[in-house]
This record gives C-alpha cells, structure tokens and sequence, in this order.
C-alpha cells in the first residue's frame, strides 16, 4: 500500500515499513550506479553504505512497532546501529524528526501532513549537516519535495517527480559542500549521489510491489 | 588484490580481538563493543583524552590508547565514522573526573556523531571539549581551512593532548594547546595505488600504473592533481613546497616531522622520500626535532606516503618530548 495514497488516509507502521521494503529493493538495484557518482565526488559507496543501511532498516521490522513514531524510532535506531557513516547519521535524523512529528500530531500522519513533514526533516538534516540550500546535496532533493507536496498532490508520483526535477535542475552546477567543491569544473558535470539516490529510489518505489 | 580475512562482515571486530589479545594494556568493550580503552584507567582528575574514526587506518586510532597519549577510542567500521553510542562509550571510558576533550578528524559522520554523544554525555554531568584535526591541505583551500580534513598530522595532536593532560593541566587548558598544535600543523599526501575496503569487489578507486595523485584523502577521496609518476625526490618536493607555502619554515625554525606510510609502501622507500625531505629542511635552515618515519595513518593497501609537519614552539616542543607509550609508539624520557 504506498505511503502517499490520498489526503484521507492515515499513515500507519506497516506503511512505513512497506515504504522501507521497496526502498531496500530499489537500493540493491542502484547500488553500482550510486557508488559510481560518488566515486566521481567522494569515497564510492553510496549505493552499498544505502543498500546496507535500508536492509539493516528491513530487519528491524518496523511493523512490531505499536504506532508510526515508535516505528521510526525503531528504524532510526537500527540505522545508527548499523553504521556511524554521514549517510546513517543523517537517514537516522530524519527518521527520528518523522518519530517526533507524527508524535506531535497525536501519533499520525495524513498524507496532507507530509509536505510538512518534510520540510520539518530537511530542516533537521540541515542543522546535523550543516548544509544549506543550493549546496548540490539531497538536501536540495527534499524541499523540492517538500514544495511538490504543498503545492501538489500528496503522492508519492508527485515525490518522485519532483526528485528528479531537481537532480535535472542542479546539473551543470557545481558542488559546494563536502570535497567535491574542491574541484567545480568536475563536480559541476557530476550528479551529487545522494541527489540522484532520491531520484532513483523514489522512481522506483512506485513500481515495485511490496515484499 | 588479497585480502588475508575470514568475514568480511566481521573484519572489524576480529581485528579488535586480536589486537586487546596482542596488547593487555587495551581492553575493549562499552555498550556498543566498540570503544578501546586503556585496560588500567588513567588516575582520577586527570583530563581525559578521547577519539574515534573508522577502522582501516591503523595505527590510528585505537593503536594511539595508552600512557601520555589518548585514554579511549570509538571505533567505527572500515572508512566509516563511529556510531553514537560507541562514542559516548568512548567519552566515559575516558571521563576521571576532569572533563574529556574529543579529539578526532575533521569528517562529517564522525562530527555529528560525536556531537550527539558530547550532548548526551554532557546532560551526565561530564563536561566536553572538542578540537578537530583539519590539517589536510588538499582538502580546501586556505581561506576555508575549518573545513579541511584531519589526516597524519592528528597524531602530532594526539601526543600534545595527551603529555598536557598528564602535566595535570585542566580541560581548557589541554583544548587550548591542542589547538594551537592544530594551527600550526599541516599535512599533505600522494597515492599511487588504490585500496579496497572488506566488504567491497572493487577498488574504491583506479589509478594508472605510470599515475599518481597528489591530495587524495584517506578514504580514496579524490586529490588535487593527478600526474605522471614521478621520482621519489620530486614527490618529496612536491609535498614540501605544498606545506612550506602555509607554515612559516624561517631560518631558525623548529619542526616536528612524519613520513607516514599509506600501507604498502616499504619503509625503505619513506626513508628515500625523508631523505630529501631533511635536504629540504636543511637547506631552508629548519631543524627537524625527532622525525618519525613509518606507518603511523593508513589506509588499507593504499600505496604511498604522506608528510606532515608541525611548527614547535618550546612548550609543543617539551610536550612532544614527554614520555608516552601505545602499542605503536613509544616516546622515552
């Protein structure tokens, strides 16, 4: 069942844990690919330090979880147990910021709510990162969704979309974060990968069926 | 390339095993099984010295636990940082009363994690100080030096911290020295051949075999340049001139220096690159005080060397002579 089906539905656990699954599929289907472009900018293992992080996510089983904060929790606590990389750190802070704001809204979330919800995690990540719009990272990914789902249906079409607007949009500008600022004329031609990751795996995810 | 390695899963792990095995002043465990800490803890009061990193590197960073030197480690996997809770395993395992600087280099996984355990441990009443090791200079440019990665010179900072916190001297006092050893130290490496991380099929980098790059980071980030080959004289300048530009080498100067060996470099060829690298020093009229040559910081099989240098002033200076002794290094009074 995908996550972002319609304003009236209510997203559970299960669906948390559904997203996460066919995260995992798409990751093991890009894993080369992203550690390609990163190997363009940084250290090459994006897509297996991603693949890795959402299969130690699917073990956890956030479907054992009561309610949507306590599933995040759950997953944050696995990503952070898994690996102590910039990635997971970040994947976790997200998960966690998901964790307090579906506690804040009395356990729940709608798909209306997520155009909020993540713009509230871009904000987190920006803080725990210290990277800022226009730097050529997922960042930028994430309030472009974020503004696709206010500004749009709420559904994971309107997500993936607008990851791959933004992946188009950010070619041919250069990195300024991280080393790859270090070297513009090349990072300027490369794809930031955890930019292209959102693209890939939201791409995905709404044509794999769930585990 | 081989790997002599039973699980790749479990290289990490295994190696800590064999290293508490070899050496009985270290012990491992904290809730994440993941901190090495002096088996004798240091005595109460003194400052307590922390770090932590990724695994791959050794001697760094767990090697450098011992007298004089760093009281625990976080120890992460291979290229990755440390998790949270093996830092905030490591920040106790060093706390005796008198505060922990958290020592580590300049990278973003170890940062925020060890941001997140400075905060939790903080709201435990033991009181934290950070100082990065950013002494990179390939990394960034001058004018952006905060953001520069911290590579061999850290272990310059390691020994600094260390002899200050067993001098008795106070939180801030050990932060601050430390930080001047930091603004005076830089670092820079050249890589001729790539390593390959356990878990991995691939090497996390090509490079030709008539090829080298100049700045390439511990983790196989990429460098500066990338260039033909060339004599073991001519990477020597390279490097030199490199550092020279940023440290103020004066007629009279006093520095400490290491070769440092990137893993599969014999010593025989770091001794050829020191060679010129005291010809250098000489030359511009500059003592180098106890050069150390080996390897100190690595990265896997990477093949090549890197050249720090820290300018000492007569406190750097006793600091560095104090003694100290870790299963890698030992500095006799």
């Amino acid at each position: 069942m995908p996550v972002l089906d319609g304003v009236a539905m209510t997203i559970s656990a299960a669906d948390l844990a559904d997203f996460i699954e066919r995260l995992d599929t798409a990751s093991a289907r890009h894993e080369q690919a992203l550690n390609a472009a990163d190997a363009r900018l940084g250290d090459g293992d994006t897509g297996s330090m991603l693949k890795r992080i959402l299969a130690a996510m699917v073990a956890a089983d956030a479907r054992q979880s009561d309610d949507l904060p306590g599933a995040a929790r759950r997953l944050a606590q696995a990503t952070m147990k898994e690996t102590g990389s910039s990635l997971g750190t970040l994947v976790a802070t997200a998960l966690m910021t998901l964790a307090r704001q579906a506690g804040s809204r009395g356990g729940a979330l709608a798909a209306d709510d997520m155009a909020d919800v993540t713009a509230a995690m871009a904000d987190a990540v920006a803080e725990r990162g210290k990277a800022s719009a226009g730097d050529k990272t997922v960042l930028d990914s994430l309030r472009a969704v974020a503004e696709a789902l206010r500004t749009g249906p709420a559904t994971e079409a309107t997500a993936a979309r607008a990851a791959r607007a933004a992946l188009e949009d950010f070619r041919g500008r250069p990195c300024r974060i991280g080393r790859a600022r270090m070297f513009p004329e090349r990072s300027t031609d490369a794809d930031d990968p955890g930019m292209l990751a959102a693209a890939l795996l939201l791409d995905d995810v709404e044509t794999i069926d769930a585990q | 390339m081989k790997k002599l390695i039973n699980d790749p899963a479990r290289y990490v792990d295994e190696m800590l095993e064999g290293l508490v095995a070899a050496f009985p002043g270290l012990s491992l465990g904290g809730e994440s099984g993941r901190c090495v800490a002096r088996a004798q803890p240091a005595r109460d009061g003194k400052v307590g010295i922390a770090t932590g990193g990724g695994s791959g590197h050794l001697p760094l960073f767990t090697g450098y636990v011992g007298e004089g030197l760093l009281d625990a480690c976080a120890v992460g996997n291979v290229f990755e940082g440390p998790s949270v809770q093996s830092c905030i395993d490591a920040i106790k395992a060093a706390d005796r009363g008198a505060g922990v600087l958290c020592l580590y280099g300049n990278y973003g996984g170890d940062r925020m994690n060890f941001d997140m355990a400075g905060e939790m441990a903080s709201a435990d009443g033991i009181e934290c100080a950070t100082v990065l090791g950013a002494d990179d200079v390939a990394s960034a440019a001058p004018d952006e030096a905060e953001k520069r990665r911290g590579v061999a010179g850290i272990v310059f900072l390691y020994k600094i911290a260390g002899a200050a916190a067993e001098a008795g001297r106070d939180l801030s006092e050990v932060a601050g020295v430390v930080r001047r050893a930091a603004e005076n130290t830089r670092s820079i490496g050249v890589a001729l051949s790539p390593c390959r991380v356990p878990t991995a099929s691939e090497p996390n980098f090509r490079i030709g075999d008539d090829e080298m790059e100049v700045g390439m980071g511990i983790h196989g980030e990429p460098g500066i340049s990338r260039a033909a080959l060339a004599t073991a004289d001519a990477v020597a300048d390279i490097m030199y001139e490199r550092l020279a530009a940023e440290l103020p080498l004066r007629p009279g100067a006093r520095v400490a220096a290491l070769v440092n060996g990137l893993g599969a470099t014999p010593l025989e060829e770091l001794l050829i690159v020191w060679r010129q690298i005291a010809r250098r020093l000489g030359q511009a009229e500059v003592t180098p005080v106890t050069p150390m040559i080996g390897n100190y910081v690595t990265s896997m099989e990477m093949a090549g060397a890197s050249l720090s240098l820290m300018v000492l002033d007569e406190e750097l200076e006793a600091l560095m002579a104090a003694p100290a002794s870790c299963p890698f290094w030992t500095v006799s009074p």
